[in-house]
């Protein structure tokens, strides 16, 4: 029985190590730290995209005529806005969406970090016994 | 029985398998492992869909404050606001919205009412911080949940090896 991305303990493994309660508290941070992972892996994918978006918006708006309005989506209508109030709004989204990369960047370092400590702590007292590797 | 904040249950973690099989056949006991954990993932089920119904509504909320928020910028200036609104999927159509104080907000059940643009805000706000609140709930759940899971399968790994154990043991025994 094992869960769907890790084997968390091979069956016909023999070796006799006792598993105590804080080793299974570490075996669930480590799982929940992988979900928490891969979650946060996906929103940085798509935030990146995002951004990459808001990126190549900003270049093209330089070349818009700046006599004509620009249709600016708001929810789900677009507004007509003047050029340099379009800019404004593009600016400020890029700004926010930078933070939230941000964010996300270091909160996946932090789980990745916080993952490497636990292995060390369960590959030494489990061995072969455990297997913590991404499918 | 130890339970989260929502009330599910906590899984009962086997200290010691010898102690623990003192009572119960090994296929018993791994039933009840498995049913146990089959509970959990149902549980875990319900919840995922429930993450993923507030991961669509806070978007549309947000929307919608975005445009109140526009709305408000734009109160007390006598300019009308040039819009292309959503008639359907791939069609818009060109609409001028008159310098206004309220918003009509759809509220469900076929109601709409209107309210003041502060009044828009405020509900939306509101309604947005509720639904954020029931997306960390809904994780933390199911991260609860999936700690749940794991005890279970180790207990399983645990009692099924403790049994492959004493079984090898048995036969050393007979043949000896």
């Amino acid at each position: 029985m094992s869960t769907d991305k890790f084997p968390l303990l091979q069956r016909e493994e023999e070796r006799d190590v006792e598993v105590t309660w804080e080793d299974q508290q570490r075996i669930n941070t480590f799982s929940k730290l992988n979900t928490r992972l891969e979650s946060l892996e996906d929103e940085y994918k798509k935030q990146k995209t995002e951004k990459e978006y808001l990126d190549d918006l900003a270049m093209e708006i330089e070349l818009l005529d700046d006599e004509q309005p620009v249709p600016y989506k708001i929810g789900d209508a677009f507004v007509m806005l003047p050029l340099e109030k379009a800019q404004n709004r593009v600016e400020k989204e890029k700004d926010a969406i930078d933070a939230v990369v941000e964010d996300l960047d270091s909160q996946i370092a932090g789980i990745s970090a916080e993952m490497e400590e636990l292995k060390k702590a369960l590959y030494s007292r489990f061995g072969k016994a455990i297997n913590l590797e991404r499918a | 029985m130890e339970a989260n904040p929502r009330g599910i249950p906590k899984a009962p973690f086997v200290d010691n398998v010898d102690q623990y099989m003192k009572t119960d056949t090994v296929e018993a006991t791994l039933r009840k492992f498995t049913e146990a954990a089959s509970k959990y993932r149902f549980m875990e089920n319900s919840k995922l869909q429930q993450r993923a119904s507030l991961e669509q509504k806070i978007p549309e909320i947000e929307k919608s404050l975005a445009m109140v928020e526009f709305l408000t910028e734009k109160r007390g200036s006598d300019q009308s606001v040039e819009t292309l609104f959503e008639v359907n999927d791939t069609l818009y159509a060109h609409a001028t919205i008159p310098p206004t104080d309220t918003v009509n907000l759809w509220l469900g059940a076929n109601v709409m009412l209107e309210y003041t643009l502060d009044e828009a805000q405020e509900l939306l706000s509101s309604k947005l911080s509720i639904a954020k609140t029931s997306l960390k709930e809904a994780i933390e759940d199911l991260e609860f949940l999936r700690d749940q899971i794991t005890i279970m399968e180790v207990n399983t790994a645990r009692v099924y090896n403790w049994d492959v154990k004493r079984r090898r043991m048995e036969k050393d025994a007979v043949s000896a």
